[in-house]
């Protein structure tokens, strides 16, 4: 027997279990933090409590939850809102962070700025879009109510209902409310996004920007063929972001629309909110819960599809 | 070596970790010096439902070495109460200002009668939430308050396991006699027994501007569509109400319900069902859905979250259709004459009254009908754990005293007192009392949900068809409509 194999025989228990032992207080804090309320969460939608107690009633939380009339509304509104979110809080980053990466004067103070829409909660953003829209003295009330601007009797925001759908059964056009929540989640989320995606284009290499030019490529095509594509995995990080806090986040609806007008404005994490804490049915707010993540899940892997961004290869 | 080191300091850190993690150990029992009072005096009656398992007197352990002192006073145990007030709030513009003022003044009264006894501990809860916050500490065995205070429909939380039957003991005490029959069918579950102690009722009024209605509220749907037109006329819409879907149909408890029950009309068939397509509630939706195409209607009643509030604060429509306990949230007020009451207090709608600038009137009601009105109850109920049942007992004793009942309508919710003799008190003999008297008599008030044994589901279910019939879509088919929607609940039931 070599000395090396003996050696290696002799710290084969260390070296076998340290990764575990490195590993154990953070698979635990996931197991307390995680893997229990999931499993709980699972539990739970198989559950429904009456007087009695808990009884098992298998999928019928879920079926009953399909079945619901506001629940296809619902999926069709989370459809429209999280499109032109993500679509308006990428486009509106991108712009301004390629802006702030140009050398012009106070771009300092133009991040500096930047910064505030991302320090308030989301409920405080959710009752400052409300009171500049909000009848009788919101900010804007007076200029939107204006029936010359806005025949017949001026907009109210809050409380316009929905241009008849294009197609029916499918909420689109949404009502100005909608437009409300996705500029109120956009202005919210656009801080992150932007510093995101500047960090990434000031990352890009000077020299290969330069040598496009020198090659002859106009701006359109040093932003399309060589910024783009350079700052691909940021953008698909942000995009992961803004998906799952446009998915999950309640509180701007809470503050803003409070689902309304009728239920303009119920995109189903409003709807999950409302099934558990008003409704008080916990086993099928559990039910929506799961279609939510798994919804979540789909959504983060079509990402990861379309943008061709995946383990092993993230280069495009 | 480095990695024995290593190890055995991850092996400490996760131990430190599970050490921390675990239950603390239970507290040794203090010894009760021998000058303290017996064991709660009141002992709970042996048909009292679900009785906590408190240990028995000959269980407490002597009193050992240390002597008790003369001058030592029992530690108070706590009643834990969960309220929507918050004493410690001296926001005097705080939407609650009057409930945390009352809190402020009569916990100390309290404390102070059950020195070294019991010890009002108030918890605040979020309006909107604690319902749902109290269902979910009974149903996950969490911390339970021993006292919880509710103002919504008692069978949702039946329903739920989460209030304590407590028919036997209130027929026990002697206040119960002199409960205001209404207040105890609002207490009271479909399935006849009592789940909550009333402290007051609510029933929905109309608040009217004189000036807008010189000549008395209009009697008939055909008499307001009238001066409704005048008003329009002038600029002025009649009126203002909760009628959008805010708060998951919260609407339901308040205007909206006064209209629908004007015409006759219900949410449930008696049996426990929901049953909306009547003839009754397609004409009421009809004359809704006319004054608000015609403009009678304020835009501010879709608005939610008590946006309709604002015109009648301005005086700028004519009639709101509101609870009876408004007054505690409208101020500051101004009259369409332009006259101010700006105390900033609940006296400014009082004030308003009593100058004769603003009166109470029932809504109108067709030929043959009459008025309706949503009834709702303040009360509290002993939630299933409850800790403390015998200091939540002794304290609904003691709130259910001529004494403390006014004061915790006056000052924290509003309304009539659920005690009979607790009306002749000089504080409901106002102007305002008077009028609000006379409006629930000549009302037919009852709680909107009926027979409904699951009104939280219901609430958002009916108020979203009801607005999207009148509002939305006031061309949808109105019979349509209303049966898919009690279909949806019906499904539920079985």
């Amino acid at each position: 027997m070599s000395p090396n194999i003996h050696s290696l025989k002799k710290q084969s228990w260390f070296d076998k279990s340290l990764p575990v032992w490195l590993l154990l207080p953070t698979m635990l804090a996931l197991l307390v933090v995680q893997v229990y309320p999931t499993l709980y969460t699972i539990w739970l939608s198989t559950q429904e409590h009456d007087a009695a107690g808990w009884k098992f009633v298998g999928l019928d939380n879920f079926e009953r939850l399909i079945t619901l009339n506001q629940f296809g509304e619902s999926v069709g509104l989370t459809i429209v809102f999280l499109v032109f979110h993500v679509a308006l809080t990428m486009l509106g980053g991108f712009i301004t962070a390629f802006l702030l990466s140009r050398k012009i004067r106070f771009s300092g103070l133009f991040i500096t700025l930047l910064f505030i829409p991302w320090v308030l909660s989301h409920v405080i953003v959710g009752f400052m879009f409300r009171l500049m829209v909000a009848p009788d003295y919101g900010v804007f009330t007076g200029y939107l109510m204006d029936p010359a601007r806005f025949p017949p009797n001026g907009l109210s925001i809050l409380t316009a209902v929905p241009p008849k759908p294009w197609i029916p059964g499918f909420p689109f056009p949404p009502a100005p409310a909608m437009w409300l929540l996705i500029l109120a989640s956009t202005w919210r989320a656009l801080p992150f996004v932007t510093l995101l995606i500047l960090a990434a284009i000031q990352m890009v290499p000077a020299e290969v920007v330069e040598s496009s030019r020198i090659d002859g490529a106009n701006n359109w095509q040093v932003i399309r063929h060589i910024v783009v594509p350079l700052i691909l995995p940021t953008m698909v990080v942000a995009i992961f972001n803004v998906i799952l806090n446009g998915m999950n986040g309640v509180a701007i609806i809470f503050t803003s629309t409070g689902g309304g007008p009728g239920t303009a404005t119920q995109i189903l994490s409003y709807l999950l909110y409302s099934i558990g804490w008003s409704r008080i049915q916990f086993g099928r707010a559990a039910a929506l819960a799961l279609i939510i993540a798994l919804v979540n899940w789909a959504l983060i892997l079509a990402t990861l599809r379309f943008t061709k961004i995946e383990e092993g290869h993230d280069q495009v | 070596m480095n990695k024995r080191i290593l190890l055995i300091s991850l092996t400490i850190a996760v131990l430190t970790v599970l050490a921390a993690c675990a239950p603390a150990p239970t507290a040794t029992p203090v010894p009760a010096p021998t000058s303290a009072p017996a064991p709660t005096s009141a002992p709970a009656p042996t048909s009292a439902p679900q009785a906590t398992a408190a240990p028995k007197p000959t269980e407490a352990p002597k009193p050992t070495a240390v002597p008790p002192t003369a001058t030592a006073v029992p530690k108070p145990k706590d009643i834990v109460f969960w309220t929507q007030f918050d004493e410690k709030n001296m926001d005097p513009k705080s939407d609650s200002a009057v409930g945390n003022a009352y809190l402020r003044d009569t916990m100390p009264q309290f404390n102070k009668q059950f020195t070294g006894k019991w010890n009002w501990a108030n918890v605040q809860k979020d309006f909107s939430k604690m319902n749902a916050e109290l269902v979910a500490a009974v149903q996950a065995k969490g911390e339970v308050p021993d006292l919880f205070q509710i103002s919504l429909d008692i069978n949702t939380f039946v329903n739920n396991g989460t209030a304590q039957d407590l028919t036997a003991w209130a027929q026990a005490q002697a206040w119960y006699k002199d409960l205001d029959p209404s207040a105890v069918s609002a207490c009271t579950a479909t399935n006849g027994k009592l789940y909550c102690i009333p402290l007051s009722i609510r029933p929905q009024v109309v608040l009217v501007w004189k000036d807008h209605f010189p000549n008395g509220y209009p009697k008939t749907p055909a008499d307001f569509l009238t001066q409704a037109a005048a008003l329009k006329a002038k600029g002025v819409p009649a009126l203002t109400y909760y009628g959008s879907t805010f708060g998951d149909g919260n609407g339901i408890t308040r205007g909206m319900t006064t209209m629908m029950f004007s015409f006759g009309g219900k949410y449930d068939d008696g049996k426990g069902k929901m049953l909306l397509n009547t003839p009754e509630n397609i004409a009421a939706i009809q004359f809704m859905r006319e004054i608000v195409a015609k403009g009678y209607v304020t835009e501010s009643s879709f608005a939610g979250n008590f946006q309709e509030e604002e015109a009648f604060k301005t005086g700028a429509v004519g009639s709101f259709a509101t609870g009876m306990n408004a007054y505690l949230f409208l101020n500051t007020l101004k009259a369409p004459s332009g006259t101010r009451y700006a105390k900033g207090n609940l006296n400014d709608y009082l004030d308003a009254l009593a100058a004769g600038d603003t009166y109470l009137a029932p809504f109108p009601a067709p030929a043959g009908k009459t008025p309706g009105c949503n009834l709702a109850a303040s009360g509290i109920i002993v939630p299933t754990g409850s800790k403390n049942l015998d200091g939540a007992k002794e304290f609904i004793n003691w709130i259910m005293t001529p004494q403390q009942n006014p004061q915790f309508v006056l000052g924290a919710v509003g309304g009539f007192p659920a005690l009979k003799t607790s009306l002749s008190n000089s504080s409901f003999q106002t102007p305002y009392f008077k009028q609000a008297g006379q409006v629930m008599a000549a009302s037919n008030c009852r709680p909107w949900f009926g027979t409904l044994t699951k009104p939280s589901v219901a609430q958002p279910i009916i108020m979203t068809t009801l607005y999207k019939l009148i509002k939305e879509d006031p061309t949808a088919d109105i019979a349509a409509a209303l049966t898919k929607a009690q279909e949806e609940y019906n499904k539920d039931i079985k």
